[in-house]
């Protein structure tokens, strides 16, 4: 049976039509309402009406913004903002985020820069300067250690090698760092030379590691 | 996958003003959407929507989180929209409000128009320029505050739970005010489709 407009029934649901369109009911009143629709066609045809007028509403508006180009809006807005300050510290912590979230690619390429810098360039960097100013030509800077041995005899100069192992230098070696010792000492104070060529000393703490006499 | 407006909110407050275009990105349009059903007036629905973000920016220290951030967002927007409304005096003919307990204005004799027009999900291809205009003009004969209501609920599909958070009223209130809101809208609505109709012999393209 179709109830005609009107119907006393239809004036406790027509006010429930509202938010049955939009699931708010609850599943006991939804069930009653849906039971009701299925008799009543004019209470179908407004439940209609409801879900065309929200529709109109919501395109309608929607339609009006798209004629809206909101190109530079954030700008706008932005410019008229003072920026929160933080403490430093929070400061610090929030730009480094920012380089994580924002600027990911740049980040990557600077770590992959780094690492070849530290991979390639400081090696190289280290075995130029060690054949720069080794002079015994060990490839690593030497612990040089004199030992007089007598005034008749030749000075024994013990070095250490880049594995830390103790190397006495002969021949050709000797004789560079022996110049090099004539050359400085003329340049040097004497406690400049002292620091430079530490002489051997039993009682000297200050012995560098990896030099066993 | 975007980033959730709270956490967006925690870096705003840090001083990440990144974050901030984000949201204002975000929801400006909807917010605009709203401004303009509110004020049915473009370039004042604009201004509004900057004044919206700002404000919100503004205080955000104040903003607790235990609403959503949209909810207050358009609380913000609507009390701003409503000052607008008010600052204009009535002057270009607002409506008084509704009594809730009125009786209800059912169209009768329109049963079915709208539904049967335009579909139950009209669609922008389906829907004249005329038409859209005429939605704003009727949202004009609807009371303010039934009005945000109806818009929140509209546009942004807000629940009736979040309508009585934004708008600190209660939810039978939101009930109410839906349905007087939709009422008016629907039999403004109808009454010009029928007028179109007797004009043009149809109510869409």
């Amino acid at each position: 049976v179709t109830a005609m407009a009107g119907n006393a029934a239809c004036k406790t649901f027509i006010p429930m039509l509202s938010p049955f369109i939009d699931g708010e009911l609850s599943t006991k009143d939804r069930t009653i309402v849906e039971r009701h629709l299925a008799a009543c066609r004019d209470c179908t045809g407004r439940a209609a009406d409801l879900r065309a007028e929200a529709g109109l509403v919501r395109v309608g508006l929607d339609m009006a913004a798209d004629e809206v180009d909101f190109t530079g809006f954030s700008q706008k807005v932005l410019a008229q903002l003072t920026p929160y300050k933080p403490p430093l510290l929070e400061r610090l912590r929030v730009s480094l985020s920012e380089i994580f979230l924002y600027r990911r690619g740049t980040m990557v390429y600077a770590m992959v820069a780094t690492t070849l810098v530290l991979a390639v360039g400081v090696p190289l960097l280290s075995r130029l300067m060690a054949v720069g100013e080794h002079p015994a030509g060990l490839g690593h800077r030497p612990d040089l250690v004199s030992v007089d041995v007598g005034p008749d005899q030749n000075e024994v100069i013990f070095g250490t090698d880049e594995h830390g192992n103790v190397v006495v230098l002969m021949g050709e070696a000797r004789e560079r760092e022996l110049q090099r010792r004539r050359k400085d000492a003329g340049v040097y104070r004497e406690e400049d030379e002292e620091e430079n060529v530490r002489p051997a000393s039993p009682v000297n703490p200050e012995r560098p590691p990896g030099v066993e006499l | 996958l975007a980033t959730d407006d709270l956490t967006l909110v925690k870096r705003v407050r840090n001083g990440d003003q990144r974050a901030f275009k984000l949201l204002v990105e975000r929801y400006q349009r909807k917010i605009y959407a709203v401004a303009l059903g509110m004020l049915r007036d473009k370039e004042e629905a604009m201004d509004v929507s900057q004044e919206a973000f700002v404000k919100v920016y503004r205080y955000l220290d104040h903003f607790k989180g235990d609403s959503s951030f949209y909810t207050w967002l358009y609380r913000i927007t609507v009390n701003i929209c409503i000052d607008a409304i008010r600052r204009r005096g009535g002057g270009r003919g607002e409506t008084v409000e509704f009594d809730e307990t009125m009786p209800m204005d059912v169209a009768e004799a329109n049963i079915g128009a709208l539904g049967s027009r335009l579909g139950t999900n009209p669609q922008k291809a389906a829907l004249r320029k005329e038409l859209a205009g005429k939605i704003q003009e009727a949202l004009g004969e609807v009371p303010e505050k039934h009005r945000a209501i109806l818009l929140l609920r509209e546009i942004e599909g807000m629940s009736y739970e979040d309508l009585s958070r934004t708008l600190k009223i209660p939810k039978g209130t939101v009930m109410s005010r839906l349905f007087h809101a939709r009422t008016k809208v629907q039999k403004i609505l109808s009454e010009y489709l029928e007028l179109d109709e007797t004009k043009s012999g149809v109510g869409n393209e």
